[in-house]
């Protein structure tokens, strides 16, 4: 199981870098953070493509729910900036 | 505790669950909101890795791969078989790669007979000394475990292999490959596995290098051998021969 723990690790591992280096550049958009998040998971899962193809099932639900929110983000900034 | 993946999930989905809101209304912080936000990510990502463990515990595999092991290795002790096997690809072999260990050493083993058929003691060759006996490898089990077709590039052996060793078996860190005509060597490294010198090992090779063995073979679509395994450390290299 070492692969899913390294898998895990470095996925805080890289959370944690985005989330302080945010906050020391003082962020203050929560969908800033969010987004980051989702992309460094996505690029993270992406890479781990030797993943068993159960793992890679399950991981993919959680990948479509991340996107979905990921989408919302976009299409609410879009309405915004169009709205104006 | 049953499943650990699954347990630090759920707390760590809960305990983000919980404190993004006391986070983001009460004490009013988007940086701490965020990190309640990562921990929920987390914690889903740990519940779907929990969900995809295999069912048999890694200490009832190793029960099974050793009763395998010793079963084969006391029939080839009887028998005073010593020799090096030799991996065949499926088309060789009812559909389905196996590992020959011919009856007399040879140097230079001649595999004439297109297609040796699936019995326990074959004919592998026209020569009256050409026979063996076919074994199942643990290679061969998880070549049909592979997502797409082998490819016979270098970069396809090494993805197989790759995929097998650390994706789906967990036995080593990194592989590399490198073919040349006559000869594949591959180095494995992190591998978990370290060489014995008993019976099975000498025949078949260790598990690490017959499952190589097994998929450079089905990916040439050629015979191969294990010429030589040298581990150093936690590093294996293994040269594999192809045999014409």
């Amino acid at each position: 199981m070492r692969v899913f723990n390294r898998y895990l690790v470095i996925l805080a591992v890289v959370s944690a870098v985005i989330n302080v280096t945010l906050a020391i550049f003082k962020q203050n958009d929560l969908s800033v953070y969010f987004m980051l998040n989702i992309i460094a998971y996505l690029v993270i899962t992406l890479l781990h493509v030797y993943f068993t193809p159960k793992a890679r099932s399950a991981l993919n639900g959680v990948t479509v729910v991340l996107f979905s929110g990921f989408l919302v983000i976009i299409a609410v900034k879009v309405f915004e900036i169009l709205s104006k | 505790m049953k499943n650990p993946y699954r347990t630090l999930g759920i707390g760590l989905a809960i305990g983000g669950g919980a404190l993004v809101p006391i986070f983001y209304f009460f004490i009013n912080s988007v940086p701490l909101t965020a990190v309640g936000l990562s921990s929920i990510i987390l914690g889903f990502t740990s519940i779907a890795l929990g969900n995809s463990r295999p069912y048999i515990s890694p200490e009832a595999a190793n029960i099974i791969l050793k009763t395998g092991m010793e079963n084969t290795s006391a029939l080839l002790e009887e028998i005073g078989l010593n020799t090096k096997a030799i991996y065949v690809p499926s088309s060789n072999r009812d559909g389905k790669p196996q590992a020959i260990i011919p009856l007399i050493p040879e140097d230079a083993p001649l595999l004439t007979k297109g297609k040796i058929n699936g019995r326990l003691i074959v004919r592998f060759g026209d020569s009256p000394d050409a026979m063996g006996i076919a074994v199942t490898t643990p290679g061969s089990i998880n070549l049909n475990q592979l997502p797409a077709k082998l490819g016979n590039t270098p970069e396809d052996i090494e993805a197989a292999i790759m995929y097998v060793l650390v994706g789906l078996l967990d036995l080593a860190q990194s592989v590399r490959v490198h073919v040349s005509p006559s000869q594949v060597d591959v180095e494995i490294k992190g591998t978990r596995l370290s060489y014995e010198d008993i019976w099975y090992y000498r025949c078949l090779g260790s598990p690490v290098a017959s499952i190589a063995a097994t998929i450079t073979c089905e990916a040439l679509g050629k015979p191969v051998r294990i010429a030589k395994e040298t581990v150093t450390g936690k590093t294996a290299l293994i040269s594999l021969e192809v045999v014409s």
